[in-house]
C-alpha cells in the first residue's frame, strides 16, 4: 500500500509540469499582456508602458517567464500578482475561503436530499411522485445558474416590496451592520422551542434505547442538530444583552457574523444545489434500480426480511459506492468556487477574481489557482482510490 | 452680543484651522449620515503611486490631497490643497501657496515638504507612477521645488496651459520616505491590500476604517480636514461612505432598487427604465435623470492610411472617400438602436461635457446616401459588379474590414448599422467584433516597412476636460494617431497638410494660456477634424445619474455633468434623514 501511495506520488510531478505548463501556454495564447490595455490611454507615454513591460517582466520570452514562477512554487510561493502586486495567496486565499462555505454547504444538501430522492424515486418508479422528481430535476439541470440567481435577486425584492421585511438579501455575503438586537431577540423565542423538541426527542430515544429497540438515524441526527443549536442559542442569550443594538459586521462576535453569513448564504445555496441535485438524484435513481433487480436483493426479499431492512441495508449500501469514489473528486471542487452565482449574488468567491484576473491577463493569480487546483485534483483522485479499495473488497491495489 | 460671541468663537476655530477652503454646496447641508455607492470591482492597492485604475483612485482620492483641480461649477481651476498660485516668468514658473495649518489624520504637518516629496516619487521613472505624465512635457522634465514650509515651485521647460492643473496624489512623506530610501519595491510595498487600514493615514474629507475583500470599503470622516462650507462649518458633513463591491451591473441595480445603495447610474435605457418604474410606483423615494448629460467618452471609426494594400492606403487618405463614409452614418438610428434613445450624435473631437473647449459648430457630413454614393463616383467606384459590389475601373472591388473589440455591445450594434447602411449604396463592409488585446495590437502595431494591418476599426477614448492631455491622438509624433501612424516616436512617412495644421494647432493649444485665445484655438482644431475626417465620430451615451431622495446636496438636473457627476464636492453632500 505505501508502494503504491508513493507511485502515486511521484507520477503528480509529471502530472503537475505538464498541467501547469498547458496552462500558462493557453493564457499567453490569448491576444496581448497586462499592459496592453494601458496603451490606449493617451496620458500614458510609450517608455511608460516600456518600462511597466520590464517591471512586470513582461518583455522575456516565455520560457523564462515559465521557469521564474516554477522555481517561485518550487519555493513554496505562488508568486506576485500584477494586479494587485502582492503575493497571489493573499489575493485568491480569502476568496477561496468565502467559496468553501457555499460549496460545503451546498454538497451537503445536495447529498442529504438527492440520495434520499433518488432512493425513493427508483423503489416507487413510474409512479407521480417520482415523475414529479424527475421533471423538477431537468428543470433543475436546464436552467443556467447565473439566469437562477438573477430570478432569485428579483424575487428578494419582491418580498421585500410585500413584506416590507428584508426575508431574502439582496446580494452580498455580509450585511455593514448587524442587527445584534433583534438577533438577541430571536434566540430568545427560539430557544423554548429548541429546548422542549430535544428533552422530548431525548425522552423518545431514551425510552427506546432501554427496550433495545433499534434508534432511527433521523431521529440522532434531530437530537445532534437541536442539541447544537441550543448551545449555540446560549451565545446571543449570554452575550447578546450587553452588547449595543448594532454593530458593524467587522466587529460583531463570531456568532452574529455566522447567522449573517448563512443568512446571506440561502438564496446562493440554493440555487447552486438545484443544479448540483439533479444529476444526483438521477444517478441515484438509476443506481438504485440496477441494484435492486440483482440476485442477492431476491434473496433478501425471499429470506423474508422486512422492505426497510432490503432496501437500507443490502440495497443503499451497494448504490452508493460509486459516489464514494466520488469524494475525492469533491476536493477540487471545493476550491474552484459556485460559478457565475457569485458574481450575479455579489459573494466574494474565487470566480469573481478569476474572471477578473483574466480579462485583466494576470497570468501569476490564474496560475496560482490552476496551481493549486490541480494539486488537489491529484489528491483527490488519490483519496478517492484509497477510499474505494477501503469501501469494496474486490479492490486491491500490489 | 450672541453674534458677537459666534463670530469670535468662528474667529478663534479658523486660527486654529488656519486656512480652510470653503466647500460652497448646493444647499445648507447637517453633519452625520452614511453615504453608499457600488462599485464593479475591489481595489487594487491604496498606493497613490502604484493606482493605474479607477476602482482604486476612486477611494485614494477620498483620503489623499492634491493641489489643485477643476471647479464643478464652472470647470475653471481652483485650490484644493493649494490656496492659491501665482505665475511668473511669462508661464514658466508657477508658485503655490499650500493651506497653512493642515494635518494628516495622525497628527503630523501636513505641508510643502510632503508636496516634494511625492512630486520627486511621481517623477521617479524606476516608480513607475501613474501620473509621471505630470512631471514631463515633450520630453523635459517639470521641476519642483520648496520655497518655504507653505510654497512651492514648479519650473516648466516651456509655456504649458494645463500647469496650474495638478491633480496628482500628495502622500504622507513621514511614512513613504524611508521606503523610497530603501528602494522602489519596498515604496510599492506600502499601503496594499494587505495593509491594515487604521495604519493608512488620511489628508483628505475621509479615512479608511475597514476593508473586507470582496464586500466593502468603509470610511468614516476625518476630522483634521482642512475644507469647511460657507458658514464655516467643518465638512465633510458624512459620518461615513461605504463602497458596496458588486461585479455585477443587474446586481447593481438590484442594490439601488431596494434602497442598499444611495446613487446609481443607470447603464442603458433597460435600466432606466427598470428604475423609472419602481420611483413611479411609490416603492423607491428616488429620482433619476434620464439624458442629463452625455459621457465623456467618444466611439469613432478609424481607416488605416497606412494600409498594407496601397491602394486601400490611397483609397482611405482621399478626405472624399472619408465625407462618403460619414454620410453613411446614420446617427438616429445608432441613438435609437444601439443606446436606446439615450444619447447624442457626435461631431467633434472634444467631448461634448467639456464645456470649457467644446464647439457644436463644427462642419458636418449628415446622414446622406445618396451624396455618398456621388462622392464615391468621383473616386472611380461607379459602376457595380454582378454581386452588387460598386467597382472602378480597374474593376477593384469597393471593400473593407471593419473590426470593433467583441462584448461591448453599443459599438458592436454601431458596426453594424454603419454596415448595413454602406452595403445598401454597394460598399462591401465585412464587419467582424474581435478580441481588445488584439484589437489594440492592430491600431498600434506598425510593420518595419510603416505599415499596419487593419482597413477599418471602430472603437473609443475616454475623454477628459483638458484637451491638451490628448497630444499623444493628435500631435503628427504622438503614438495614439491611429489613421496615421509613424513607427515607434517617428513622424509617419506620409503626412497631409490638415494634419500639420491640427499638430500645430494642438501645440499651440498646449502653449498659450489665455483661455480665450486658448478656446479659439481648439474651436479651429475642432472643425479642422470634423471638415477632414481623420476619425470619424459616430454616437456618445448618456449619463442617467440616479439617486435616493434622501441624499441632499446634490445638484438640481440642469447642472447634472457627467465629467463631475451628480454632487458639486463629495464633501458638501449630506443625509437628511
Amino acid at each position: 500500500m505505501t508502494d503504491y501511495i508513493l507511485r502515486r506520488m511521484l507520477q503528480l510531478v509529471p502530472t503537475f509540469l505538464g498541467a501547469t505548463l498547458l496552462a500558462f501556454l493557453v493564457i499567453q495564447l490569448a491576444p496581448g499582456d497586462f499592459v496592453t490595455r494601458l496603451e490606449l490611454d493617451p496620458t500614458i507615454t510609450r517608455e511608460a508602458i516600456a518600462d511597466l513591460r520590464q517591471e512586470f517582466g513582461l518583455d522575456q520570452p516565455l520560457p523564462v517567464q515559465y521557469a521564474k514562477w516554477l522555481s517561485n512554487i518550487v519555493q513554496g510561493e505562488l508568486g506576485l500578482s500584477l494586479m494587485f502586486k502582492t503575493d497571489v495567496w493573499s489575493v485568491i486565499g480569502p476568496r477561496i475561503y468565502n467559496s468553501m462555505v457555499l460549496v460545503v454547504l451546498a454538497t451537503l444538501i445536495i447529498y442529504l436530499v438527492a440520495i434520499p430522492i433518488g432512493v425513493y424515486s427508483a423503489v416507487r418508479k413510474y409512479t407521480v411522485p417520482d415523475r414529479a422528481f424527475t421533471v423538477l430535476a431537468f428543470l433543475g439541470l436546464a436552467t443556467p445558474n447565473f439566469f437562477f440567481a438573477l430570478i432569485m435577486l428579483f424575487l428578494a425584492i419582491r418580498l421585500f416590496d410585500l413584506t416590507d421585511m428584508r426575508i431574502l438579501p439582496i446580494g452580498g455575503m455580509t450585511t455593514e451592520f448587524i442587527n445584534i438586537g433583534s438577533l438577541t431577540q430571536a434566540a430568545q423565542w427560539l430557544i423554548w422551542p429548541v429546548l422542549v423538541g430535544f428533552l422530548g426527542l431525548a425522552a423518545l430515544v431514551w425510552q427506546r434505547a432501554r427496550r433495545m429497540h433499534l434508534v432511527p438515524i433521523s431521529w440522532r441526527l434531530g437530537l445532534w442538530l437541536l442539541g447544537f443549536s441550543g448551545i449555540f442559542l446560549l451565545f446571543p442569550l449570554l452575550q447578546g444583552p450587553g452588547l449595543p443594538e448594532m454593530l458593524p459586521s467587522t466587529e460583531a462576535p463570531w456568532w452574529a457574523r455566522t447567522v449573517n453569513i448563512l443568512w446571506h448564504a440561502i438564496p446562493v445555496v440554493i440555487v447552486v444545489a438545484t443544479a448540483g441535485m439533479a444529476g444526483l438524484m438521477r444517478v441515484m435513481r438509476g443506481q438504485m434500480l440496477e441494484v435492486l433487480s440483482q440476485d442477492y436483493i431476491r434473496t433478501a426479499r425471499s429470506k423474508g426480511l422486512s422492505e426497510r431492512v432490503v432496501i437500507y441495508k443490502h440495497a443503499l449500501r451497494n448504490a452508493v459506492i460509486p459516489f464514494i469514489a466520488g469524494i475525492g473528486g469533491l476536493l477540487p471542487a471545493l476550491i474552484g468556487g459556485a460559478g457565475l452565482v457569485e458574481v450575479v449574488m455579489a459573494w466574494p468567491g474565487i470566480t469573481p477574481m478569476l474572471l477578473e484576473a483574466i480579462a485583466a491577463i494576470d497570468v501569476y493569480v490564474v496560475m496560482g489557482l490552476v496551481t493549486v487546483t490541480t494539486f488537489l485534483l491529484i489528491l483527490g483522485n488519490l483519496v478517492s482510490d484509497l477510499l474505494l479499495a477501503w469501501v469494496d473488497p474486490r479492490i486491491r491495489y500490489s | 452680543m450672541k453674534k458677537l460671541l459666534v463670530l469670535g468663537i468662528l474667529a478663534l476655530v479658523g486660527v486654529a484651522m488656519a486656512q480652510p477652503k470653503v466647500f460652497r454646496g448646493t444647499e445648507p447641508g447637517r453633519p452625520g449620515g452614511a453615504f453608499r455607492v457600488a462599485a464593479i470591482s475591489d481595489p487594487r492597492t491604496f498606493n497613490p503611486f502604484v493606482a493605474r485604475e479607477t476602482s482604486s483612485t476612486d477611494i485614494i482620492q477620498l483620503f489623499l490631497p492634491w493641489l489643485t483641480g477643476y471647479n464643478p461649477y464652472t470647470q475653471a481651476v481652483e485650490g484644493r490643497l493649494a490656496r492659491s498660485w501665482e505665475v511668473r516668468n511669462n508661464g514658466l514658473t508657477v508658485i503655490f501657496r499650500l493651506r497653512e495649518g493642515v494635518r494628516w489624520s495622525d497628527g503630523r504637518p501636513l505641508d510643502a515638504d510632503d508636496v516634494i516629496f511625492s512630486a520627486t516619487v511621481h517623477a521617479d521613472r524606476a516608480v513607475n507612477s501613474n501620473a509621471r505624465m505630470s512631471f514631463e512635457l515633450d520630453g523635459q522634465p517639470i521641476r519642483w521645488t520648496k520655497i518655504d514650509q507653505h510654497t512651492v515651485r514648479a519650473d516648466f521647460p516651456k509655456p504649458f496651459a494645463p500647469a496650474l492643473i495638478q491633480s496628482w496624489f500628495i502622500a504622507p512623506r513621514h511614512i513613504f520616505e524611508p521606503a523610497y530610501r530603501a528602494g522602489v519595491p519596498q515604496l510599492q510595498a506600502l499601503w496594499s491590500l494587505d495593509t491594515p487600514v487604521a495604519q493608512i493615514i488620511s489628508g483628505g474629507p475621509f479615512r479608511l476604517e475597514a476593508y473586507v475583500r470582496g464586500e466593502r470599503v468603509v470610511l468614516v470622516r476625518n476630522p483634521n480636514h482642512w475644507g469647511v462650507d460657507e458658514r464655516g462649518a467643518a465638512v465633510a458633513y458624512l459620518e461615513r461612505y461605504t463602497i458596496q463591491i458588486v461585479p455585477n451591473l443587474e446586481a447593481a441595480m438590484a442594490r439601488f432598487l431596494a434602497g442598499d445603495t444611495d446613487v446609481f447610474n443607470a447603464a442603458n435605457a433597460d435600466q432606466v427604465a427598470q428604475v423609472l418604474e419602481r420611483i413611479r410606483g411609490g416603492r423607491l423615494a428616488g429620482e433619476i435623470f434620464p439624458n442629463a448629460d452625455v459621457t465623456m467618452g467618444t466611439n469613432f471609426i478609424v481607416f488605416n492610411w497606412n494600409n498594407r494594400d496601397a491602394n486601400k492606403a490611397r483609397l482611405f487618405r482621399q478626405v472624399q472617400f472619408r465625407r462618403a463614409m460619414a454620410h453613411l452614418m446614420d446617427k438616429e438610428s445608432m441613438v435609437e438602436v444601439a443606446l436606446g434613445g439615450l444619447g447624442k450624435p457626435q461631431w467633434s473631437p472634444i467631448s461634448i461635457p467639456a464645456r470649457a473647449f467644446f464647439t457644436d459648430d463644427v462642419p458636418k457630413f449628415e446622414f446622406n446616401p445618396r451624396r455618398a454614393a456621388q462622392l464615391l463616383a468621383e473616386l472611380g467606384f461607379r459602376t457595380r459588379n454582378r454581386d452588387g459590389w460598386l467597382v472602378n475601373a480597374q474593376g477593384q472591388e469597393l471593400r473593407f474590414n471593419l473590426f470593433t473589440n467583441q462584448g461591448n455591445t453599443v459599438r458592436e450594434r454601431i458596426a453594424e448599422i454603419f454596415r448595413d447602411e454602406a452595403r445598401k449604396i454597394g460598399v462591401r463592409v465585412e464587419y467582424r467584433p474581435i478580441d481588445f488585446n488584439e484589437l489594440v495590437r492592430q491600431l498600434t502595431g506598425v510593420a518595419p516597412d510603416g505599415t499596419r494591418e487593419f482597413d477599418a476599426i471602430l472603437i473609443g477614448l475616454t475623454g477628459g476636460v483638458e484637451p491638451a492631455f490628448a497630444r499623444n491622438v493628435w500631435q503628427i509624433d504622438g503614438p495614439l494617431r491611429m489613421w496615421n501612424l509613424g513607427p515607434t516616436g517617428q513622424r509617419p512617412a506620409q503626412v497631409e497638410a490638415f494634419e500639420v495644421l491640427m499638430d500645430n494647432l494642438m501645440r499651440r493649444g498646449a502653449t498659450t494660456l489665455d483661455q480665450a485665445q486658448r478656446r479659439q484655438i481648439y474651436v479651429q482644431f475642432q472643425r479642422v477634424v470634423a471638415e477632414n475626417l481623420p476619425i470619424i465620430y459616430t454616437v456618445a451615451p448618456a449619463f442617467n445619474p440616479a439617486r435616493l431622495a434622501r441624499m441632499g446636496g446634490m445638484f438640481p438636473r440642469e447642472q447634472i455633468n457627467s465629467f463631475v457627476g451628480q454632487f458639486p464636492y463629495i464633501e458638501t453632500v449630506f443625509a437628511k434623514n
